[in-house]
């Protein structure tokens, strides 16, 4: 048994032709996560009586539990949920027809916007105390101390660590195999069934993985120092 | 089918799943000590910046960050007893969990060798100045002065690490290891209860990794107060 360039390439292809949805798996709760997560740590940052308490469990649950058992979890609950809601309610739709890729958004969207709102959470505390009182003194209201004062150095703060985000994400969408969605991963093991050259398939995919990540890498570096000059120019 | 969802059954099951836990613990105990020595080597390579090794080091950690770990794992399975071939070494008849633990902890030296390097870089230049000043050899310098200063900034990582690789183990069952994932499976295959099992499976690693993140918040705060004892 010898390493098949040539079956990698052709492996490789068929994964390229289905990063779209790799992408589409990573980015959609990547940005929902930004929008919701930011919600989150803001809940938690002013101490909102219940909500601040039900979504710091929350974020304790959905962090202590591996990923693949939470997209198995919300796979099962999902699936066998809506058809008996949909057998009690005798509809005609059922858990076959409905694409497993929703499923999938959902349950790593649910793992984005934990890790996500943590770290935006830590940007917002790295912000120093009296930035917000020096804010707060001036008669700004809470809505305008986030807006002009705190927001405004946290995000760039967060940058890195966001970025790393979108690294896990594009990392975890790997897992989505187990729920049969078909992705760049999937992509490149179907090619492989036939001939059982799976490790030309695997190698195919950590190399369109290794280029997506490392690209975004790069990006989070540009990002980073564009952000650390206008820092310099500012009171820092 | 019945019931969707049988409270009653993940207590019967929880048991079972428990009996596995040992080797989602071993793999985890095992990579770490694997990662903590190859990363320990390539941290070095990155901060000595040995030419070519240097840039060997770069690439690998690269990699192992920029690849999901299910992939890892199957090249590591599929791969290595290729590789190992060419040198006439037949690995073929090894336990999978020699893989998965190899697996785990190449991919833990990649995420230690950076956590090391950035906690010695973080041990301000001067502590290794003043070392010298007062006489001491750079071996000296760095066993007495940097080392456990870096050990306290590491701390807090390496505990996010580890309970990454607790997570990451999870995926171990797709190898055919019967972990307690695995064991959740087999349960599920045989009775059709699946879920009862993953939701037993997820309050295992729930407990794990809040006993871990308390036993690591312990340590530190132990470390840091002897060591400022010390002081």
């Amino acid at each position: 048994m010898n390493f098949d360039f040539h079956f990698m390439m052709i492996a490789m292809k068929e994964a390229i032709r289905y990063t779209p949805v790799t992408l589409l798996l990573a980015f959609v709760p990547f940005v929902l996560g930004i929008l919701l997560g930011t919600l989150i740590a803001l809940v938690r940052l002013f101490h909102v009586r219940i909500l601040g308490r039900l979504m710091q469990v929350y974020i304790v649950i959905t962090k202590g539990i591996p990923v693949i058992l939470q997209i198995l979890i919300i796979y099962f609950v999902m699936v066998q949920g809506f058809d008996t809601i949909a057998d009690r309610f005798h509809w005609s739709l059922h858990s076959k027809d409905i694409n497993v890729i929703y499923v999938a958004l959902t349950a790593l969207f649910t793992v984005a916007v934990a890790n996500i709102s943590e770290t935006i959470r830590g940007a917002l505390m790295a912000v120093n105390r009296g930035q917000y009182e020096a804010a707060y003194s001036v008669g700004m209201t809470h809505n305008q101390v986030l807006r002009r004062i705190i927001l405004p150095q946290a995000l760039p703060a967060a940058l890195p660590m966001l970025c790393s985000n979108l690294i896990g994400i594009m990392k975890s969408t790997s897992l989505v195999f187990m729920i049969s969605v078909v992705d760049l991963m999937n992509a490149a093991l179907i090619t492989a069934t036939a001939n059982y050259k799976y490790l030309e398939a695997y190698v195919a995919a950590a190399i369109v993985y290794w280029v997506l990540n490392g690209t975004i890498e790069k990006i989070s570096l540009i990002l980073e120092k564009r952000f650390s000059v206008y820092r310099k120019e500012g009171v820092f | 089918m019945g019931k969707l969802f049988d409270i009653q059954l993940v207590f019967e099951y929880f048991p079972k799943l428990l009996s596995r836990l040992h080797i989602t613990l071993s793999i985890v105990f095992a990579a770490t000590v694997l990662g903590v020595i190859l990363g320990t080597v390539l941290a070095l390579f990155r901060l000595a910046k040995t030419p070519i090794l240097n840039q060997v080091a770069v690439v690998y950690i690269s990699f192992m960050r920029g690849t999901p770990i299910i992939v890892q794992m199957f090249i590591v399975y599929y791969g290595l007893p290729l590789l190992l071939l060419m040198i006439h070494l037949d690995i073929n008849h090894w336990d999978k969990l020699i893989f998965i633990i190899i697996t785990y902890g190449l991919n833990m030296a990649a995420f230690m060798a950076e956590i090391i390097r950035a906690s010695i870089i973080g041990v301000s230049i001067g502590q290794t100045e003043a070392a010298y000043s007062v006489g001491m050899s750079r071996l000296q310098a760095f066993r007495r002065i940097v080392a456990p200063q870096a050990l306290l900034i590491a701390l807090p990582s390496l505990g996010m690490n580890m309970m990454g690789l607790l997570q990451n183990t999870s995926i171990a069952f797709s190898l055919g290891i019967i972990d307690v994932i695995g064991k959740a499976r087999v349960i599920g295959a045989s009775t059709y209860h699946t879920l009862e099992g993953y939701v037993g499976a997820a309050v295992i690693f729930l407990a794990l990794c809040i006993l871990m993140e308390y036993g690591f918040t312990h340590i530190e705060k132990k470390l840091k107060y002897k060591m400022i004892g010390l002081i």
